[in-house]
């Protein structure tokens, strides 16, 4: 298990223990984290499991690969760190991520 | 825990023709006697937008239900039975993975962004041909839009137009379990098969490795690489066909119908793309247009009821966004509101629709087109309704208008 804290758009965190092997998605979801919906269930298809990497995690957490970029051209938001919470695998070396998630997913 | 054959619940006779004209009230009755269950003659239908959100959780417990769709239909062996049960949506596992895989990086936002020109050509095409008219069947007008987009998309010749829109409309009951329409999707299907075998012929005579130009050069690129045989090609295209046909034109009709009595939310779309596009997903919310079924594969507990391996489950995609227990004021047409909850209109989990983005800029190019050029827009309402189950939609919306 890791910790990961997932931050809403007005800045309520919410930390949950999530088991190394699910996606950072994943996490969320059966954690009934609000503001990040995954309706496609981790396809990498719908873009509305998108959140912001803290900067300190960035590096390892990497970017994403072509399809993923191609999807999180959904919306026009410049912020970096951009990415789908799908498509990050929870790892050890994640203990304590922070994610902030955008005003809304669609 | 109880078994859901043991509750007691309401009956929703989803298959009757007379049900699609007015469901609402009918699911408003059915979740007074229970807040998330009814019976229906086609499986249990889950009446409640949280309890679809939830058990979507657990997708890969339940399948689609095309076997049996075929069964009933005594339709095994025939070209419309084999399209049915060799398309993607029945696909599963590593097959379906597969598909998907393949025609993801076709269907992306980028991608669909790419085609917002195409759009804007046809639908500017389009309404300096019908625009004089001052009045028509918007049902009809919209239905060439999707259908000649796609056909650009895939370097399809114009001429071949009026007889595939035949086909796909035949094609667009296929989910229906409606036996009198058999025949004409029987006859749809070989037409489309033809037509399919035919544009894939003509394209790889002169297709060069590299070619990036359509839809059909991406596919064509992984078919000559043998990673997609020749049957599961001729089916992906026809199917792309048929998914992007009347799905498109019944949302966008029914849109036109919420903004005839929404003129000023009207006025603000010919001015305003992105509000048109929060005004798409608006009129998802109200009247999306499918309505499927899944089959549970593995037993399923769900708020101490118990969802026997063997179930079927209907999904009211389409009208569940009107759930009152979801959202405030659930029949009022608001794109901007506040709380707006995500429509279900493109369905859930690995199997969502994978034109969602292509289908999403096409509706909202359109529809600020058409608010455009086709002001203070009238009618008197849908001629009929398609069936419930499966493709719904009107059939048929008369609208008189001012052309600017």
């Amino acid at each position: 298990m890791v910790k990961i804290t997932y931050v809403e758009h007005d800045g309520t965190p919410h930390q949950v223990d999530v088991a190394v092997g699910r996606s950072v998605m994943r996490g969320a979801v059966e954690n009934d984290i609000p503001g990040i919906l995954a309706d496609c269930g981790g396809a990498c298809a719908c873009g509305t499991c998108r959140v912001f990497v803290a900067a300190e995690f960035r590096s390892v957490v990497g970017g994403p690969n072509a399809i993923e970029e191609a999807t999180l051209e959904i919306d026009d938001d410049p912020r970096p760190g951009k990415r789908l919470a799908c498509q990050i695998p929870v790892t050890g070396a994640l203990d304590g991520l922070i994610v902030h998630m955008p005003e809304r997913q669609f | 825990m109880q078994l859901i054959s043991d509750l007691e619940l309401s009956h929703l006779a989803v298959d009757e023709d007379w049900f699609g004209a007015d469901p609402i009230p009918q699911f408003q009755v059915a979740r007074a006697r229970h807040p998330w269950l009814a019976t229906s003659p086609l499986g249990y239908v889950v009446t409640e937008y949280k309890s679809i959100r939830e058990l979507f959780l657990l997708d890969s417990r339940m399948r689609g239900n095309y076997d049996e769709m075929v069964e009933m239909m005594g339709a095994g062996g025939t070209p419309w039975g084999d399209f049915q049960l060799g398309h993607i949506l029945n696909a599963r596992g590593d097959r379906h993975k597969r598909l998907r895989d393949i025609l993801a990086p076709a269907f992306t936002p980028r991608q669909a962004n790419r085609h917002r020109q195409v759009m804007r050509d046809v639908m500017v095409e389009l309404l300096d041909e019908w625009v004089p008219k001052r009045t028509f069947d918007f049902e009809e007008f919209a239905s060439w839009y999707p259908i000649k987009v796609i056909c650009r998309m895939i370097g399809s010749p114009e001429e071949a137009i009026p007889e595939l829109r035949d086909s796909l409309e035949a094609l667009g009951r296929s989910v229906s379990v409606d036996l009198r329409v058999l025949d004409a999707m029987q006859k749809g299907t070989e037409r489309l098969d033809a037509y399919c075998s035919e544009l894939i012929e003509t394209r790889l005579a002169m297709h060069e490795p590299g070619d990036d130009n359509d839809l059909l050069d991406v596919l064509l690129a992984i078919y000559v690489k043998h990673e997609l045989s020749h049957a599961e090609l001729v089916n992906l295209l026809t199917f792309l066909l048929v998914a992007g046909y009347d799905t498109s034109k019944n949302v966008m009709t029914m849109m036109m119908f919420e903004m005839c009595r929404n003129p000023a939310v009207y006025a603000r779309c010919a001015a305003d793309l992105a509000y048109c596009a929060q005004a798409v997903d608006e009129a998802m919310r109200l009247h999306g247009t499918n309505n499927m079924m899944r089959i549970v594969m593995e037993d399923i507990e769900h708020r101490d009821v118990l969802i026997p391996a063997g179930t079927t489950l209907f999904f009211p995609w389409a009208i569940i966004g009107q759930d009152p227990g979801a959202i405030d004021d659930p029949g009022v047409f608001i794109p901007d509101r506040p709380n707006q909850i995500r429509h279900l209109g493109f369905g859930l989990g690995a199997h969502m629709c994978l034109g969602q983005h292509i289908a999403r800029a096409q509706i909202a190019e359109g529809i600020h087109l058409i608010a455009q050029r086709i002001t203070k827009p009238a009618t008197t309402g849908p001629r009929g309704w398609r069936p419930f189950p499966g493709v719904w939609g009107m059939e048929g919306l008369p609208i008189e208008f001012v052309p600017a």
